[in-house]
C-alpha cells in the first residue's frame, strides 16, 4: 500500500487546457473518490496517474517515488504496480474468467491466487466462463479481482458502475467497497454520481474545469461546501439570502445558528451585518401545520419515491424566497394546491454574498 | 503512418499511369475512338446489363438474408451456408457450367442470368448482417404501430438494412463492370472483352485505354453515387444495452413457397455449376486428364495466390491500424482513394502494369510472377484492409492499458493480448486474397509467366478450343482450392459481432455498413 500525490499537474489537448494545475494527496489506504461533471478533466487524471497519458508539467508520486515529473523521469505503466478498473471492465474477450484474473500473474502461484480473489468478489467456480457469458455486475467485478490479483499499491477506478442498471449498481458497490476494505488497498474512484461518491468514499475530491474545487470527507463536502456551485453540484439545495449576526444568520426563516466552511475565508470577511448567501438542504426543512413555521406557500408538486418524498413550495413572499425543495419521509400524499407552513431546523451553512447578488 | 503513405502510394499507381497512357494518345485520336458507333453500343451493353443485374441481386439477396436471419424456415442454418457458397465460385465457371449444358445459351438475358446468381451473395452477406445487428424490438414497435407483416418488412426491416443494400449493390454492379471470362464465354460484348479483344489480337493500345478510361469513369460514377445515396442516416442502435436476439417469424401457410425458393435459388447457383462440372468429370473419364500439368498449375495457383495473400495482409495491417487508431482527415482521404482501386475492373489494372513494364521498364518484369503477385495484391488490397481494419477495430487500446497495468510488458501484451484479437482478421484477409486471387482470370491471362500456367489460364486455354471435358478438372480443383479460404472466412463471418458482449464492443464497431464493409464477406 502506498499512498499517491499530484502537484501541479496539467494537460492540454489541442490547445484545449483539460487539466490546470491539480493538487491531490490520497493517504495510505484511503478510498478517494474523484467527483466530476462530464468533461472536467477526471478520467484524464486518472490516466495520468496510470501511466498511459503524460501531464504538459507536474509531479505524480507513489508513495516516496516520483513516477512521472513531466520531463525525462517517467515509470511506465507496467512498473507503476497500479490496478486499473476501466469502465465497462474491458475483461479480455478471448479469455475465461481464470485467465483474464491470472493474466499479471507469474504461471507458477497463478492456479490458487486466481481462486482466492475470485472467492473475494464472491465469483467462485466461474472460472471457466468467458466474458460474454457473464452479467454486467459479474463481468465489474471480474475486473476488479484482475487488477486486485497482483497485489497492487492502488487501485485506480474508472467510472466502474456507470454501464451497470441502477438496481445492480448499489449492490454492486457495495460489494466492491467491502472488497476494497479487507484487501486493504489504496483506491481512487472517477465518477460523476454523487450519491456513488459520498457512499463510497473516505475522501471526495471535486474536480471542477480542470481545477479541484474542494476535498474532504463525504460528511463535510455535504454539510459544508465551499461555495454555493459545490452545493448545488453535491445535491439539492435551497439558496436565499440573509444577514450575519453574531453566530447566527437572520433570514426568512428566523434567526439560524451559522456554520462556516473553512476553506471559503469567510471567517476574515465575515463582519456583523454583513450580507451573506445561505444553504439549506431539503432534508433540513420541515413542514408544519397550516399557519404554522415561519415561511408559508402553496405546494406546487409532490413526487413519492417510497422511502421518501420530494414536495416543492412556491412560498407566498415570492420575491425574497426562490421556489423551495423539501424532502419528507413517506407517509399521506399531500394534493398539491395545498397551503402548507416550513421552518428550517439544524444549523445552516452561510457564505458572504457575492457583492451583485446583494443589491438584488 | 509513412508505410500506410507508401503502401497507397503504391496502390494508386496504376491508375494514375492508366490517365497518364490515355493523355498520351492525344485528345483529337481519343474523341476520334470514343465516339464510334462500337464505343456507343459497347456502352449500352455494359450499362443495362450492370443496372439490371444490379437491381436483381439486390432483390435476391435482400430476400434471401430475410429468410435466414428472421424466419423460422426449416434448416435455416443450412441455407445460410448454401446461400453464400456460389461467391466462392468464379463467374466464368458458373458461366462455363451452364454452357457445358445448353450449348446454345448466351446473350443478354443469359449474362443476367449468371451474373445474378453469381454475385447475389455481394448483397446478401452484408444485409445479414445488417438484419442481425438490428434491433428487433424496431420491427416489434412497427407492429405495435398497426403496420402489418408485409408493411413492416418494407418500412422497417428494409429501412434498417438500407445502407447494407446499396452497399452490396455497389459491390454487384463494380463486379459486373469488371467482369470478362463470363462474358466472354457467353459471346456477350461488352468494354471489357473489347478491351481484352484490342490487346490481344490488335494490340491495340489507345483503344485499350480509352476503353478502359470509360470504364473507371463509370466506376467512380458509381462509388461517387454511393457516396452521395448513404446520406448521413445511421441504422446502428441508439441507447445502450445488448439487443435481444430476434424471435424467427414464423411462416405457416408460407413455408413450401419459401422452401421452394430457397431451393430454387441454391439450385440454380450452386447446382448447376458445380453439377456440370462433376457431369464432365465422370464423362470425360480419367483418360483426357493431363494429371501432371493438372498438378503443376494447381502448384502455380497456390503458390501466387498465397505470396499475393501475405503481401496484401502485410501491407495492410499498417494502414488499418492508422485509420482505426488515430483517424483524422488525412486518414480518411487515404482509406477513401484506396477504396477507389475497387472500381478499377483487374483487366484494367493487368493492362496498366503490362503496359508501364513495356514502356519504362523495357519490357523487365513483363509477365514474371513479382508482377502478377504485386497485381493481385494491388487489385485486392481494399479487401484485405476491410477485413483487418474490423479486426484492428475490435481489439481496442483499451484492452492494451489495462495489459500494461497489470505489470505485463508490451511484448507479451501485444502477444497475449492483440494478436490473439486480430488474428482472426489477419486468417480472414489472407484467406480473402487468396480466394479472390486463385480464381482470378483476367489479370492472370495478361500477366502469367509464359512458362507457368494457373489453373485459371489452363482452363481458359481449353475452353477457348471448347474442349469442355479437359476444362472441367482445372475448374474443378480451382473450387477445391477456394473451399477451404471459403470455409474459414464463413467461419469468420458467423462470429462477427453482433453475438459480441458489451465489454468486447467498447472500441468503434462497425455499424455503418459501406461498400468496405461488405466485401469483407
Amino acid at each position: 500500500m502506498k499512498s499517491l500525490s499530484v502537484a501541479g499537474i496539467t494537460k492540454s489537448f489541442g490547445g484545449q487546457a483539460v487539466l490546470r494545475g491539480v493538487d491531490l494527496v490520497v493517504e495510505d489506504g484511503s478510498f478517494t473518490a474523484i467527483l466530476g461533471p462530464s468533461g472536467s478533466g477526471k478520467t484524464t487524471l486518472l490516466r495520468i496517474i496510470a501511466g498511459f497519458e503524460r501531464p504538459d508539467t507536474g509531479v505524480v508520486r507513489l508513495g516516496d517515488e516520483v513516477v512521472d515529473d513531466a520531463s525525462d523521469h517517467w515509470v511506465r505503466c507496467e512498473k507503476r504496480r497500479i490496478g486499473f478498473v476501466p469502465q465497462e471492465g474491458a475483461l479480455f474477450p478471448h479469455l475465461t474468467v481464470g485467465r483474464n484474473v491470472g493474466f499479471g500473474l507469474q504461471r507458477g502461484g497463478r492456479h490458487g491466487r486466481v481462486g482466492e480473489l475470485l472467492e473475494l468478489v464472491g465469483l467462485s467456480g466461474l472460472e471457466r466462463r468467458y466474458p460474454h457469458q457473464l452479467s454486467g455486475g459479474q463481468q465489474q467485478r471480474v475486473a476488479l479481482a484482475r487488477a486486485l490479483a497482483a497485489d497492487p499499491e492502488i487501485v485506480l477506478l474508472d467510472e466502474p458502475f456507470s454501464s451497470l442498471d441502477a438496481s445492480l449498481r448499489a449492490s454492486v458497490r457495495a460489494d466492491v467497497h467491502d472488497v476494497l476494505r479487507l484487501a486493504g488497498t489504496t483506491a481512487v474512484l472517477v465518477t460523476h454520481d454523487q450519491d456513488e461518491a459520498l457512499s463510497m468514499a473516505d475522501h471526495v475530491a471535486v474536480l471542477q474545469a480542470g481545477l479541484i474545487g474542494q476535498i474532504d470527507t463525504p460528511t463535510a463536502l455535504y454539510g459544508r461546501p465551499r461555495d454555493a456551485e459545490l452545493a448545488r453540484f453535491l445535491g439539492e439545495a435551497n439558496l436565499l439570502n440573509g444577514i450575519v449576526r453574531d453566530g447566527y444568520v437572520s433570514t426568512e426563516f428566523g434567526e439560524l445558528t451559522m456554520v462556516t466552511p473553512e476553506a471559503s475565508g469567510a471567517q476574515q470577511a465575515w463582519a456583523i451585518g454583513s450580507p451573506a448567501r445561505v444553504l439549506i438542504r431539503p432534508e433540513q426543512l420541515q413542514v408544519e401545520p397550516v399557519g404554522g413555521g415561519p415561511v408559508a406557500g402553496v405546494l406546487r408538486s409532490y413526487e413519492y419515491f417510497g422511502h421518501d418524498a420530494v414536495m416543492r413550495v412556491q412560498p407566498d413572499k415570492a420575491d425574497v424566497l426562490p421556489e423551495l425543495v423539501i424532502r419528507v419521509t413517506g407517509g399521506d400524499p399531500m394534493v398539491p394546491g395545498s397551503r402548507v407552513g416550513l421552518s428550517v431546523h439544524g444549523p445552516v451553512v452561510a457564505w458572504p454574498a457575492p457583492i451583485a447578488e446583494t443589491a438584488s | 503512418m509513412v508505410v500506410a503513405l507508401v503502401v497507397s502510394a503504391a496502390v494508386l499507381l496504376p491508375v494514375v499511369f492508366l490517365i497518364m497512357q490515355a493523355v498520351g494518345v492525344g485528345r483529337g485520336d481519343l474523341s476520334h475512338l470514343l465516339l464510334r458507333n462500337l464505343t456507343a453500343h459497347l456502352v449500352w451493353n455494359t450499362i443495362s446489363l450492370t443496372v439490371v443485374v444490379t437491381a436483381l441481386c439486390a432483390t435476391v439477396g435482400t430476400l434471401a438474408a430475410w429468410v435466414t436471419e428472421r424466419t423460422a424456415v426449416p434448416g435455416r442454418r443450412f441455407w445460410a451456408v448454401l446461400v453464400v457458397i456460389p461467391l466462392g465460385i468464379p463467374d466464368f465457371v458458373v458461366s462455363f457450367g451452364w454452357r457445358a449444358i445448353f450449348p446454345a445459351f448466351g446473350g443478354f438475358w443469359a449474362a443476367v442470368l449468371v451474373m445474378t446468381l453469381a454475385v447475389y451473395p455481394l448483397v446478401y452477406l452484408p444485409v445479414a448482417a445488417s438484419l442481425r445487428h438490428a434491433d428487433p424490438a424496431q420491427e416489434e414497435v412497427a407492429r405495435s404501430l398497426g403496420l402489418g407483416r408485409l408493411a413492416t418488412f418494407w418500412r422497417v426491416t428494409v429501412g434498417q438494412a438500407r445502407l447494407a443494400i446499396l452497399g452490396g449493390s455497389v459491390l454487384v454492379a463494380l463486379v459486373v463492370l469488371a467482369e470478362f471470362g463470363a462474358f466472354e464465354i457467353l459471346g456477350f460484348n461488352t468494354l471489357t472483352t473489347e478491351i481484352y479483344t484490342e490487346f490481344t489480337v490488335g494490340f491495340d493500345q489507345s483503344a485499350a485505354c480509352a476503353f478502359s478510361l470509360i470504364l473507371v469513369v463509370l466506376g467512380g460514377l458509381i462509388l461517387f453515387g454511393e457516396g452521395a445515396a448513404r446520406g448521413h442516416g445511421r441504422s446502428s442502435r441508439l441507447g445502450s444495452g445488448a439487443a435481444r436476439e430476434s424471435r424467427p417469424l414464423r411462416l405457416g401457410r408460407s413455408t413450401l413457397p419459401v422452401l421452394v425458393g430457397m431451393g430454387l435459388l441454391v439450385g440454380l447457383a450452386l447446382g448447376v455449376p458445380v453439377g456440370s462440372i462433376i457431369y464432365l468429370l465422370i464423362r470425360g473419364g480419367t483418360s483426357t486428364l493431363p494429371a501432371a500439368s493438372l498438378a503443376g498449375a494447381a502448384g502455380h495457383t497456390f503458390m501466387y495466390a498465397a505470396s499475393a495473400g501475405l503481401l496484401a495482409t502485410g501491407a495492410a495491417l499498417p494502414v488499418a491500424l492508422l485509420s482505426v487508431r488515430s483517424p483524422g482527415r488525412i486518414v480518411r482521404l487515404l482509406e477513401r482513394t484506396n477504396m477507389l482501386v475497387l472500381a478499377v475492373p483487374s483487366l484494367v489494372i493487368a493492362l496498366s502494369f503490362a503496359y508501364f513494364t513495356e514502356h519504362d521498364l523495357q519490357g523487365n518484369f513483363y509477365q514474371t510472377t513479382l508482377l502478377l503477385v504485386i497485381a493481385y495484391a494491388v487489385m485486392f488490397f481494399p479487401m484485405a484492409v476491410v477485413a483487418v481494419r474490423a479486426a484492428v477495430a475490435r481489439s481496442p487500446v483499451g484492452l492494451e492499458e489495462v495489459g500494461h497495468s497489470l505489470g505485463v510488458s508490451r511484448l507479451a501484451v501485444f502477444w497475449r493480448v492483440t494478436l490473439p484479437l486480430i488474428g482472426p482478421g489477419l486468417a480472414a484477409a489472407f484467406c480473402l486474397v487468396f480466394l479472390e486471387s486463385a480464381t482470378e482470370l483476367t489479370a492472370t491471362l495478361v500477366l502469367h509467366p509464359t512458362d507457368s500456367a494457373t489453373l485459371a489460364t489452363q482452363f481458359w486455354a481449353y475452353q477457348t478450343n471448347l474442349s469442355y471435358s479437359q476444362a472441367a478438372p482445372y475448374a474443378g480443383v480451382m473450387l477445391l482450392l477456394a473451399a477451404v479460404p471459403s470455409y474459414v472466412l464463413g467461419r469468420w463471418f458467423d462470429r462477427q459481432p453482433g453475438r459480441l458482449s458489451a465489454a468486447q464492443v467498447t472500441g468503434p464497431t462497425p455499424s455503418s455498413i459501406s461498400p468496405s464493409t461488405m466485401v469483407s464477406l
